[in-house]
């Protein structure tokens, strides 16, 4: 907490700072591309990263678990049309990256590439303006840095948001909250000469509280989670997530499962999100679609729901959790509109998906770590304002339920069934929000939701908790929407 | 310098089948002398490197080739009674020098905990040596050339082979009326893949423990279009610790066979129906009742199962047993990662809660008898109802038959819903109620009538268990939980 920003911080954007830490030259970089493009092939790209974890645990009052984490190496990506080959090596010498470039080669082998559906261009040639070589803060500026601020300062918020949640609500019987931090810094280079730099921070906590009341226990968790240096661990923060994490245990004890069916669904704003990520953005990814699996295959320009509805994906909001810089590709972050006033605007893209439909990448190649390659995914999700108020959409509704908590979700790209799982909401009666609910699950199919949402409510919330994606590799992502009501969905019940 | 013993294996650099070298066993021994002599008072070691090789077929054209190779040093450090966890891929001894130097501060800052320390030297396994005693090496894997793997990798699509779609759905072992059904195949991603995983791990007290598993695999999933362009997808896969012992050929048929019975889905009306569940999807039910028996979810207050051991409260029918000694069988292990012992017990016995899973730490804070940090290879037991308690009474099936497969449960049965798959949802650790989506098939008489999809399965995890009427014994033997198709009176489906 007391690490300020020094000016030797701002030159680490430099890019001596990256070839140091990765004991790499320009030289050696390309050839490494050309080892990579000696079979062939359209494209390669190298991806450079050093992660450093650091991770605090409060559990039964006391911080007593902890730990850090180093991930350090770089992996060769050869595209030769839409095929792929990847290796990588945990180690930046010559020798091993020079194996791991002739192993990603072998995708070429002598094979013709692909040529794309409408006569792709070659790779790079589909890129937006030329990428700068270094960035400054860019969407997450940091005015601290994780790796240097060290853990034993953040002992005493952990404790800070244990105490307060005990204090809020005698009935609290065990309290878990953990720190997680991390910083990647990366260097990307690839065979168009582009050469990118980015240093990310994620800083994650997470609180979890058990209450018990007359021999029942009843849980409940917050988190917060930003692309931003230790700056975010506040008492403000402790206040608010302790808050949070006592509201509506009251309604937690009495809530019941409702009677299950087919009935109107008001998402909350903010975590309803989810239904965006789950229902909507997997079927965007333009791999899916490319490859004709996904149930919006084949529908761009098509009207999809109503013209009041705008969805986007962003990787421009700044210190979201899905925020880039940069996508792992070297792509610029942006904001892209998927649907625009109800029309399918856009799949989101990689690289290979952008050449194979005739476009620009939209900066959603993104991958877990240096041992994945990367593939289309989403970042910060989100529908934009409509023009009603939340109050007017929950009286428009006789019987039904209104959702505000959400664990978890999961699509089925080709059918387009999503679920989620309801944490806690309310009945929705005549116009009222009367008995809670909870741990309920609500099924629907994504299209039809989308055609079915008959209000869009003007207060947009983006929720800041830890989304993490898993589409084969798990991603950092955030979502958010505003209050909406969809005219029917399953919601399971007794 | 406290309780360092000397160890048989003198990071032995004979010749080895495994990945990790003498000089790297040497590397982790120094690591722990390092830690050691700096003041900690325990140490535990564990040094993993793995070797993975893919190849992805996208419509019968190889796709992605990918190679992986990691290795991880973590160092578990005991230090003034204080206990922190650490890992880096960066093995260099300058590397590895500065690690344990800032592990130590890191732990330094830490509140002190009394319970943890390594476990008693008694518990700690004595029998795994060269790594191979888990029978789950193959030798065969050093042989193989990326020639092979993608001669394999292309052995097994299908996709626009129409003679061996044909063939696919007379040999339908799920009695589905799927052969009248048309459509097109809209995509088939296959993929092969092989690995060899090798961990060393010791400790201050003398532990060493090696364990060497090399893996075959191959899935494929295939997506396909009625005549409507209403898009079905299917899934299978196949896994082995031995070369030549996954099914390549039939896997893209069996996927192929699960998108097209899922063609022409129809709604059902909610409400309670016996459950059906797929041996390929039943292990989903099982998991909340093993994260409920961890001391660790008891000690927190956020276990559905506190207070149940040495209690029958589950049903009596069910019966779960941890073989993790059986050797060669996929989840088998000699040690967990405390280096303690495994052994072959009951943890279910007769809906009899028989074994918490406690840590050493977490015995030493609730007094609990330490055992397994969890478990490796868990096996259900077949069972069948007795003849008063089953629906189809025409239709029961001897509870003395040795073989209880899919038909057998469903004719039990006679009405209900036989779930194929779960899509999404949970189950809340504290209450055990859950709520998963759900997909499959109407059955009636014994007989697959209808494709059903968006279903949700709302309930509670005791309940349901409970109301267990028959487990089959058809587990895969591909998977490393053991649980057959399972079938369950009274479950309420939201639809």
């Amino acid at each position: 907490m007391t690490c300020r920003q020094t000016a030797s911080e701002k030159t680490k954007m430099d890019l001596r700072y990256f070839l140091d830490t990765f004991q790499v030259t320009v030289p050696q970089m390309e050839q490494l591309i050309a080892t990579a493009l000696s079979h062939g092939g359209d494209y390669a790209d190298l991806y450079f990263e050093y992660t450093t974890y650091n991770d605090l645990l409060l559990r039964d009052g006391e911080v007593s678990s902890g730990g850090f984490h180093i991930d350090f190496g770089m992996g060769v990506r050869v595209l030769n049309g839409e095929k792929t080959g990847y290796a990588y090596s945990e180690n930046t010498g010559m020798k091993d990256m020079l194996a791991a470039a002739r192993a990603a080669a072998m995708i070429s082998g002598g094979q013709a590439s692909g040529t794309g559906r409408k006569g792709a261009p070659a790779f790079g040639k589909c890129m937006q303006q030329p990428i700068p070589a270094l960035t400054g803060g860019g969407y997450y500026p940091a005015e601290l840095n994780w790796r240097d601020a060290g853990t034993a300062g953040y002992l005493p918020f952990l404790k800070d948001i244990e105490q307060k949640i005990l204090s809020k609500d005698s009935r609290t019987a065990k309290v878990t909250a953990r720190l997680s931090a991390s910083q990647s810094d990366i260097l990307m280079f690839n065979s168009s000469g582009e050469m990118t730099c980015d240093i990310r921070p994620l800083g994650s906590i997470s609180a979890s509280a058990i209450f018990s009341c007359n021999g029942r226990n009843e849980n409940k968790s917050v988190s917060r989670s930003f692309r931003r240096g230790p700056e975010m661990v506040t008492v403000e923060t402790a206040e608010e997530m302790a808050e949070e994490a006592t509201s509506g245990i009251d309604a937690r004890f009495e809530a019941r499962r409702p009677k299950g069916g087919s009935m109107p669904v008001i998402m909350g704003a903010g975590a309803s999100g989810i239904l965006l990520h789950e229902a909507m953005g997997h079927s965007f990814e333009a791999d899916f679609n490319r490859k004709g699996q996904s149930i919006f295959s084949g529908k761009e320009g098509q009207r999809i729901c109503h013209e009041d509805i705008n969805i986007v994906d962003d990787g421009t909001v700044q210190y979201n959790r899905g925020a880039c810089n940069f996508d792992d590709e070297g792509i610029p972050g942006q904001k892209t509109y998927m649907v625009r006033e109800g029309v399918l605007n856009s799949y989101l893209h990689d690289r290979i998906s952008a050449r194979w439909y005739g476009i620009s990448p939209t900066g959603n190649g993104r991958r877990e770590s240096f041992r994945f390659n990367p593939i289309p995914r989403m970042r910060a999700t989100y529908m934009e304002n409509g023009k009603a108020t939340a109050d007017d959409i929950i009286s428009s509704v006789k019987k039904g339920i209104y959702v505000d908590e959400f664990s978890n979700g999961q699509v089925k790209i080709g059918e387009g069934d999503f679920t989620f799982y309801v944490k806690s909401g309310m009945m929705i009666e005549n116009g009222r929000l009367t008995a809670p609910v909870k741990d309920i699950n609500i099924i629907g199919n994504g299209p039809q939701a989308l055609a079915d949402i008959v209000a869009v409510g003007n207060d947009l919330r983006i929720d800041n908790g830890t989304w993490t994606c898993g589409k084969d590799q798990s991603v950092a992502v955030s979502c958010g929407i505003p209050t909406v009501l969809i005219r029917r969905l399953t919601v399971g019940g007794e | 310098m406290t309780d360092k013993t000397e160890r048989p294996d003198k990071y032995s650099t004979g010749t080895e089948d495994g990945l990790i070298t003498g000089q790297e066993k040497a590397a982790a021994q120094r690591c722990m002398e390092k830690a050691l002599a700096k003041g900690a008072s325990q140490v535990r070691i564990s040094l993993n490197k793995s070797v993975l090789d893919s190849y992805s077929v996208l419509n019968g054209e190889l796709d992605k080739v990918m190679h992986s190779a990691d290795r991880a040093i973590s160092l578990y450090l005991f230090y003034e009674g204080r206990y922190g966890t650490f890992s880096t891929n960066m093995l260099d001894d300058t590397n590895l020098d500065g690690f344990v130097s800032r592990a130590m501060e890191t732990a330094r800052i830490l509140a002190p905990d009394k319970f943890r320390r390594l476990p008693d030297v008694s518990r700690t396994a004595k029998d795994a040596i060269t790594g191979k005693e888990a029978g789950l090496y193959d030798g065969q894997y050093a042989m193989l050339s990326a020639e092979d793997r993608l001669k394999t990798a292309l052995s097994g699509p299908i996709y626009g082979d129409s003679r061996k779609t044909e063939e696919t759905f007379p040999d339908s072992g799920m009695d589905m009326p799927a052969t009248d059904k048309k459509f097109s195949m809209v995509s088939e991603e296959f993929e092969y893949s092989d690995s060899l995983d090798d961990n060393y791990t010791i400790d201050s007290q003398g532990f060493c423990g090696r364990h060497i598993e090399t893996s075959f695999s191959c899935c494929s999933e295939i997506t396909v279009a009625d005549m409507d362009g209403n898009r079905f997808s299917g899934y299978w896969w196949d896994y082995s610790p031995f070369s030549g012992h996954i099914g390549i050929s039939g896997c893209s048929e069996e996927a192929l066979r699960r998108a097209a019975a899922q063609i022409g889905p129809v709604r059902i009306k909610g409400g309670k129906y016996t459950m059906v569940v797929d041996r390929c999807v039943s292990s989903r039910l099982v998991a909340p009742l093993f994260s409920a028996l961890n001391t660790l979810s008891i000690q927190q207050k956020n276990s559905f199962l506190d207070g149940s051991i040495g209690r029958k409260v589950l049903s009596d029918r069910l019966t779960i047993m941890d073989m993790a000694r059986t050797p060669g069988k996929p989840g088998s292990r000699l040690y967990d990662s405390e280096g303690v012992a495994t052994s072959d017990s009951p943890v279910i016995l007769g809906g009899k809660v028989m074994e918490y899973f406690t840590t050493t730490w977490m015995s030493g804070k609730t007094g609990m008898p330490a055992t397994t940090e969890g478990i490796s290879r868990p096996v259900l037991s077949p069972c069948m109802p007795e003849r008063e308690s089953c629906r189809n009474k025409d239709a029961f099936c001897d509870s003395h038959e040795k073989e209880i497969s899919l038909h057998a449960i469903l004719n039990l049965c006679g009405d209900g819903i036989y779930v194929c798959g779960f899509n999404g949802g949970n189950c809340n650790p504290v209450t055990g109620d859950f709520s998963y989506g759900a997909e499959g098939f109407f059955f009636r008489g014994g007989k697959i009538v209808s494709p059903v999809r968006e279903m949700l399965v709302t309930g509670n995890m005791v309940t349901l268990w409970n109301n267990l009427l028959a487990a089959g014994s058809d587990a895969r033997e591909c998977s490393r939980w053991q649980i057959p198709t399972l079938a369950f009176k009274d479950v309420d489906f939201s639809a």
